[in-house]
């Protein structure tokens, strides 16, 4: 607590010094911050871009960036697609489910209570989330079972928790809650004047919603889906602990860094940094597209 | 009368379903994972005259028994505890610094504090073996070498929460008024802004040791003996033992936010009569 009380009274000045001075010492408070993140963000990163893209020897190369990119197409592929049907069917069930509480009068905790639980279950992930999806749709699973006795089995249809529809399915439970708490707000910016407005310019609530409300909402709506996008892409201990072999980029990070006794291998350094690339272009649309939804936001 | 009450019904129908459909997929696997842990009975005999039958606490004693229970939840408590601790003497002065005397870095600081979202802590583990693993070994080897790793895991949450909460007061005017009555940077911190930041404290502690009590990616990968790495070796061992774990680990978190939503609420409450 010594250093906190050090760096806000290393920012006082009394008026006294000069304009200019004052300014180049005030940059001292941020110091800690910043050098924290130098050590354990900037760090790390440059020496993840610093394997990805020298060889053995310690020279600069890309082949082991585009190796990377033409061994691994398949976990490339295995991660795009269940990150791009998560976040477009956690956009689609999140937004309806956020609009549906947004609007409903009663009961009035209703509201708080999906949002603290969204914000519990957006950060949930990791391996309990696994297991607790197991015991339902697992071979053995309560859900699995009632299916079957129903007379649908879904194993005999191709679906398995430890394959892409159970992916999806499991990943469901973190993206609808994310999705509420990033569209509530957006939600709560739409305006009954303007559907009174629309109204009496006479549209219905398809065309109110076709004209006005969803134009309103659409930057939110696809930078939601960026966000949804870059969660799951980088979604890596419910994956694992779903299945240890999934074709998915995170797990095949871990598995080429588990096998690695030589310290050799550039493999696990380039998927990582095509992580990074990709992540970095979906959250700057996230961002930008934020940015323009605030706009209608109070 | 009738008419309009069953338009009304109807245009309320959809978001209802909507609700009661979520409902059902967000409760349906809590519920299946206290059967599983619960109930001595397993899948293939279970049938509609046992449901009610064999219910104990036996999967649960399962795990309470194993000998790394104890020593990975007190290594992964502990974990917490200084994780919310670093995290708030790193991110209060910093925000509080921010606000007073550097608004115009705001922007930035907001954008580094979102940079973790960026790096997935997948790639922040190759991060780490490229870095630290040939050039800090003895760092590694240390059990708190996660901490800085959990502080930059639960920035984004943890930075927004405290500074949402500077932005809820009039800081300037709270240090100004404590600063004329005599008051040093000290007695003002600890006797003016931290009660008044006391509910934003208390909701980004809560979110860091939710973060660092789930954490398994890089506990696992620099193999730390944490909870989440025993509950997932334990599972392979014994389903229902793993399963039983998941459920206390589901429970602990509940209780937590329960606690949570009671503290900052006495806590608000006490405020608006001070002030």
């Amino acid at each position: 607590m010594t250093v906190a009380i050090d760096t806000v009274a290393g920012g006082r000045t009394d008026g006294a010094a000069p304009a200019a001075r004052r300014w180049s010492w005030t940059w001292l408070g941020l110091l800690p911050f910043l050098a924290f993140l130098f050590l354990f963000l900037l760090l790390p990163t440059v020496g993840i871009v610093e394997k990805a893209f020298t060889d053995v020897h310690g020279s600069f190369s890309t082949s082991a960036f585009t190796d990377a990119f033409h061994g691994e197409w398949k976990s490339f592929w295995g991660s795009l697609k269940v990150s791009l049907i998560t976040a477009l069917l956690g956009v689609v069930f999140g937004g309806l489910l956020a609009y549906a509480v947004a609007t409903a009068r009663r009961p009035k905790w209703l509201r708080s209570l999906v949002a603290s639980f969204s914000g519990v279950a957006a950060n949930m992930g990791g391996v309990v989330l696994a297991f607790m999806f197991f015991t339902l749709v697992g071979r053995q699973g309560l859900a699995t079972k009632l299916v079957t006795e129903a007379g649908w089995d879904p194993y005999a249809h191709g679906f398995s928790i430890n394959d892409f529809w159970g992916w999806v399915v499991v990943y469901m439970y973190f993206q609808i809650p994310l999705m509420v708490l990033v569209i509530l707000p957006a939600i709560d910016g739409l305006q009954q004047s303007w559907r009174e407005a629309a109204a009496n310019l006479g549209a219905n609530s398809f065309t109110y919603w076709r004209r006005v409300g969803l134009p309103v909402l659409a930057p939110s709506l696809l930078g939601s889906f960026l966000l949804l996008f870059a969660n799951s892409f980088s979604a890596f201990a419910t994956a694992y602990a779903l299945n240890t072999t999934a074709q998915l980029l995170p797990v095949r990070i871990r598995s080429y860094l588990q096998n690695d006794v030589s310290g050799q291998t550039r493999a696990p350094f380039a998927l990582a940094a095509w992580m990074i690339i990709i992540i970095a272009v979906a959250m700057t649309g996230y961002l930008l597209l934020r940015k323009r939804a605030e706009r209608w936001q109070r | 009368m009738t008419r309009h009450r069953w338009r009304r019904f109807l245009a309320r129908l959809g978001p209802t379903l909507v609700i009661l459909g979520s409902a059902l997929f967000f409760i349906a696997p809590i519920l299946s994972t206290l059967r599983q842990a619960m109930q001595a009975i397993v899948m293939p005999l279970l049938t509609w005259n046992n449901v009610f039958k064999k219910w104990n606490l036996d999967g649960i004693r399962l795990a309470f028994d194993e000998k790394a229970f104890w020593p990975t939840l007190r290594l992964s408590l502990k974990l917490a505890v200084v994780t919310v601790l670093c995290t708030l003497a790193l991110l209060v002065p910093t925000a509080l610094f921010v606000h007073l005397k550097m608004p115009k870095a705001r922007a930035i600081v907001e954008f580094l504090t979102v940079l973790p979202y960026v790096i997935p802590p997948i790639a922040l583990v190759a991060g780490v073996t490229a870095t630290f693993r040939p050039h800090a070994r003895w760092f590694i080897n240390s059990d708190y070498s996660l901490v800085p790793f959990y502080m930059v895991l639960a920035l984004p949450f943890t930075y927004r929460s405290i500074d949402a909460g500077i932005k809820a007061i009039d800081v300037r005017t709270l240090v100004d008024a404590s600063r004329s009555l005599g008051a040093g940077w000290l007695t003002t911190m600890r006797r003016v802004l931290l009660p008044n930041l006391s509910s934003a404290l208390i909701s980004s502690s809560f979110l860091t040791a939710t973060v660092v009590l789930g954490e398994y990616t890089i506990s696992s990968s620099l193999a730390k003996q944490t909870f989440p790495v025993f509950s997932f070796e334990f599972y392979g061992r014994s389903a229902r033992g793993g399963v039983s774990l998941a459920l206390l680990t589901l429970l602990a978190t509940t209780a937590l936010l329960g606690l949570l939503t009671l503290l900052t609420r006495r806590r608000w409450r006490t405020r608006a009569v001070t002030f």
